[in-house]
């Protein structure tokens, strides 16, 4: 385990992978509604950020890229940022990673090959019934780890199911067919 | 009648649920509002194009306006992403021609029960189509099949009447012949001989049944998998690459499959179980109706039992279902990957993988074995808790002398035919949904409009006139158009060449030309004519194409050059293999042009399919040649030698060649350079050189590449 640390703190120091210097960086709205960067000399109006792994690690890593998608560099990990700072970084990730958190399965109905589902989604403080058309479940209900659920529905939208042990055993027992 | 264009979202800047539109009017005025509240108020006279962008689970609308800056209109759910793109385009031509379409004209499919818009694809509301209505779809398709399914069913019946009157036979021998001293040989041999007849005569009658609905379903079955077929065949790669190969053959061949059985079985069975059940019961009400009813004191326990059973072991077979898919999924993957996984040595990783998948399923499967043996034969022993029943009340009969024993024995042998009923009538529901699964898995492809669409009166001229982008545009998905405004003049038997960095739109431009997808906005005409105005076939027959990778049939050398131009003669076979450089090494093979393709050891190498592709290209003799990245997966020397062919063949025929090594487009008379899905730069090979652009830089950096390649 040592040996492959070693490894690749060689390769990490051999190959730059374009840290962000967050002593220069300044993130902004703009006044259009963008999220900007302006960093040392240059000021990049329109920013897209983007996690390297949304799944298990969405806050470290992330990459920030111009508006013609070249990755200016990366941030290490959201705490190196000013609370200011934090604040509207986390607020454009949450604008372009919009997976809504299932917190209840109201019902589950199969029928000629589809699978609708009554959905309390949303977030804490404001959840709000859904209703999603579910076409081949075996690719659109997934888990993303031993405890995390991914539901797409055919528009492509995603629900998450953050916790299946948290979840009331109504909406796992609906549920439960569906997962492997 | 809408006076203003109209987009509805459905996210407020938090993220929040919200009802927000986005409104479109005659003044060029673009409003975002949610109830009263106005978020954005744009004129689209101060922008320069209004776009779509989609994130994850999202998507927002924004406006690049003239001062460079950008501007967010609204972010909205996946749902909406369709509608976005649709309004773009109406704002978008507004912007670059200043004409105002009429709303009328662009109205999305919604469902006219429940207003959501239909999903891309589907001729039908996911959230408010009826069973009752594919079922009658899918018995409508039978018509045809009627003059030999209404004979096959009323051979049923009569086979089925015969084999309930074996019982009737039964009684008549116990009770009237089957005694010691009164009945006779004669009299049994009768009855006996009355009771084999008809036992006899219901299974022959049963096999011409049989015989009549296999056909009838077959036939049926086969013209579901055709129109389903053809429709495949007319429909455009747009909706064909949005399901995946594995998915259509399962459509056609398994759902149909699926429905067929239905049919045959199922319709043939619901039928005959149907008069069985019906006439049994009316024979147990005459002979006592008392014991009649103890025969269905279990019925609504077991059958409500029955439900709730075969529901609990759908799911669980369900779920075995996914794990020896995943189990299957994952030796797929590693048989095609093996030499991936030893060359990285982790052949133990992916064992222990497969070995999990496996195990798991192994599980699931003991677990459902082991609860079908326990559940089954349950329920089956409950199911007939009646017959004991009518056993014992029907025995006391017996004995007090108020029933004889021919009557009791024949009630017996009737509640075993109307048991077969209840306990079928249970399961078919199951039977019925999935069968009607399928169905609708297959009117889905067949309803399907073809995007591409015929003229009825089509002007087919010829192809070897000048070809012509007027203001095309063109986007996979109608939200992320892929190719923006463009214009282009290419002169008959003009060699244009397309270059520009991946995703720039090479490839779209020359789908487009031959017709695989329709603009979303502009026209290509040749000699002036709209090729919307040809007919498809007309024009595919009169484009040649070479791409990149190319797909021979099962077949030989012959058949595959001659699959363009069917009825080809060997002169013509034999021309276009020696204009492409393939007849050498045809000829150098025992079978020569009869050589089956990966046949005896026989496989070829990537130069020789390009060489074979470039002769079917060519044998039709087209005046349009289409070169897609044709010679890039070469080595040199053999690009070189399938180069030498091209450049006879392309002379005196439009030429449009795609490729990443520059210097395969050196002899281009223009070479045109995409970037972003505009034209950036056009001219020749030198002019552009000259003029240090784009094309410059692509070329210098190639030059450095084939430096390195040189040094090494």
């Amino acid at each position: 385990m040592e040996k492959s640390t070693l490894e690749a703190q060689t390769l990490a120091s051999a190959i730059d992978i374009g840290m962000i210097d967050l002593k220069i960086a300044e993130f902004y709205v703009t006044p259009g509604g963008f999220t900007g960067l302006r960093y040392g000399e240059n000021d990049h109006n329109r920013i897209t950020l983007r996690r390297a792994f949304p799944i298990g690690n969405p806050e470290e890593y992330i990459s920030v890229a111009d508006k013609t998608n070249k990755e200016i560099g990366m941030i290490r990990s959201l705490s190196e940022l000013t609370k200011k700072q934090y604040e509207i970084v986390v607020s454009e990730l949450e604008k372009r990673y919009y997976s809504p958190t299932v917190f209840e399965v109201k019902s589950v109905k199969d029928k000629l090959g589809y699978v609708y589902m009554e959905l309390l989604i949303g977030k804490e403080g404001a959840k709000y019934k859904k209703n999603c058309a579910i076409k081949d479940v075996n690719k659109n209900i997934r888990m993303l780890d031993d405890d995390k659920l991914a539901i797409f529905d055919v528009d492509g939208n995603r629900y998450i199911v953050e916790s299946l042990v948290n979840l009331d055993k109504k909406s796992l027992k609906r549920l439960e067919p569906y997962l492997f | 009648m809408p006076l203003k264009h109209e987009f509805h979202y459905d996210l407020d800047p938090s993220m929040l649920p919200a009802n927000g539109t986005v409104s479109f009017d005659k003044t060029g005025q673009v409003m975002s509002e949610i109830g009263d509240t106005t978020l954005c108020s744009l004129n689209a006279k101060d922008m320069t194009e209004l776009s779509v962008n989609g994130e994850v689970g999202c998507g927002f609308l924004f406006a690049k306006m003239k001062d460079e800056s950008e501007v967010l209109i609204c972010r909205f759910t996946l749902s909406c992403m369709k509608s976005a793109g649709e309004f773009c385009k109406v704002v978008n031509f507004y912007i670059q021609t200043k004409q105002y379409v009429n709303p009328e004209k662009r109205q999305l499919p919604v469902c006219q029960k429940c207003g959501r818009p239909l999903v891309e694809g589907m001729s039908v509301c996911l959230f408010c189509f009826n069973r009752i209505g594919v079922l009658k779809r899918a018995l409508g398709l039978l018509r045809p099949f009627a003059a030999k399914m209404i004979p096959a069913e009323i051979f049923l019946a009569i086979s089925s009447i015969l084999y309930l009157l074996v019982p009737f036979f039964s009684r008549i021998l116990i009770d009237n012949h089957l005694r010691p001293m009164e009945g006779t040989h004669t009299q049994i041999i009768v009855l006996a001989g009355a009771m084999f007849l008809a036992r006899a005569l219901g299974e022959l009658i049963y096999i011409l049944s049989s015989r009549i609905f296999n056909q009838a379903s077959i036939l049926y079955a086969n013209n579901l998998r055709n129109l389903a077929y053809e429709k495949i065949q007319k429909l455009s790669l747009n909706s064909l690459s949005k399901r995946t190969p594995g998915d259509l053959i399962r459509r056609v061949m398994e759902d149909t499959g699926i429905v067929r059985n239905f049919i045959s079985d199922g319709g043939r069975w619901a039928i005959e179980q149907m008069i069985v059940f019906v006439v049994v019961l009316i024979i147990l009400l005459l002979t006592n109706w008392q014991l009649t009813l103890l025969v269905f004191i279990p019925v609504p326990v077991v059958s409500i039992a029955l439900s709730r059973f075969w529901r609990f072991i759908r799911i669980r077979y369900e779920r075995q279902w996914r794990k020896s898919s995943r189990a299957q999924s994952i030796l797929h993957d590693i048989i095609k990957g093996i030499r991936t996984v030893k060359s990285f040595g982790k052949e133990d990783l992916e064992i222990e993988k497969f070995s999990k998948a496996t195990t798991e399923l192994a599980e699931v499967s003991s677990d459902n074995e082991a609860l079908w043996a326990l559940l089954f034969p349950t329920m089956i022993f409950f199911t007939g808790i009646g017959e004991f029943l009518v056993l014992y009340f029907g025995g006391q009969e017996i004995l007090t002398g108020s029933l004889t024993l021919g009557v009791l024995v024949q009630f017996t042998m009737y509640i075993g035919y109307i048991y077969g009923p209840l306990r079928w009538l249970v399961s078919f529901p199951r039977w019925l949904a999935d069968a009607m699964t399928s169905m609708v898995k297959l009117f889905e492809i067949i309803d399907e409009e073809p995007e591409i669409i015929s003229v009825e009166d089509p002007n087919n001229v010829s192809l070897s006139g000048r070809v012509a982008f007027e203001n095309v545009s063109f986007g996979y998905k109608s939200y992320e158009p892929v190719l923006k405004g463009i214009d282009l003049d290419i002169k008959p038997g003009e060699m244009i060449g397309i270059v520009g960095r991946s995703g720039a739109g090479k490839s779209t431009m020359i789908n487009l030309i031959m017709r695989l997808y329709d603009p979303s906005q502009g026209k290509i005409t040749i000699n002036g004519v709209d090729i919307k105005d040809m007919s498809p076939e007309y024009l595919h027959e009169n484009i040649g194409v070479v791409f990149q990778d190319t797909f021979l049939f099962a077949g030989s050398f012959y058949d595959n050059i001659a699959y363009a131009k069917p009825g080809a003669t060997a002169d013509e076979v034999i021309a276009a293999a020696k204009a492409a450089n393939a007849h050498d090494f045809i000829m150098q093979t025992a079978d020569g042009y009869n050589t089956i393709i990966g046949e005896n050891g026989y496989s070829i190498s990537g130069g020789e399919r390009q060489r074979l592709a470039i002769a079917r290209a060519i044998i039709k003799n087209p005046s349009i040649l289409i070169l897609d990245e044709a010679t890039s997966s070469l080595d040199v020397e053999t690009e070189s030698i399938i180069q030498d062919s091209l450049n006879t063949i392309v002379e005196g025929r439009t030429t449009i060649a795609i490729a990443h090594r520059l210097s395969t487009l050196k002899s281009a008379d223009r070479l045109v350079v995409l970037d972003q899905g505009k034209v950036a730069e056009l001219g020749t090979h030198i002019e552009l050189l000259k003029k240090k652009g784009i094309y410059y830089n692509l070329v210098m950096a190639q030059r450095k590449t084939s430096k390195i390649a040189e040094d090494v």
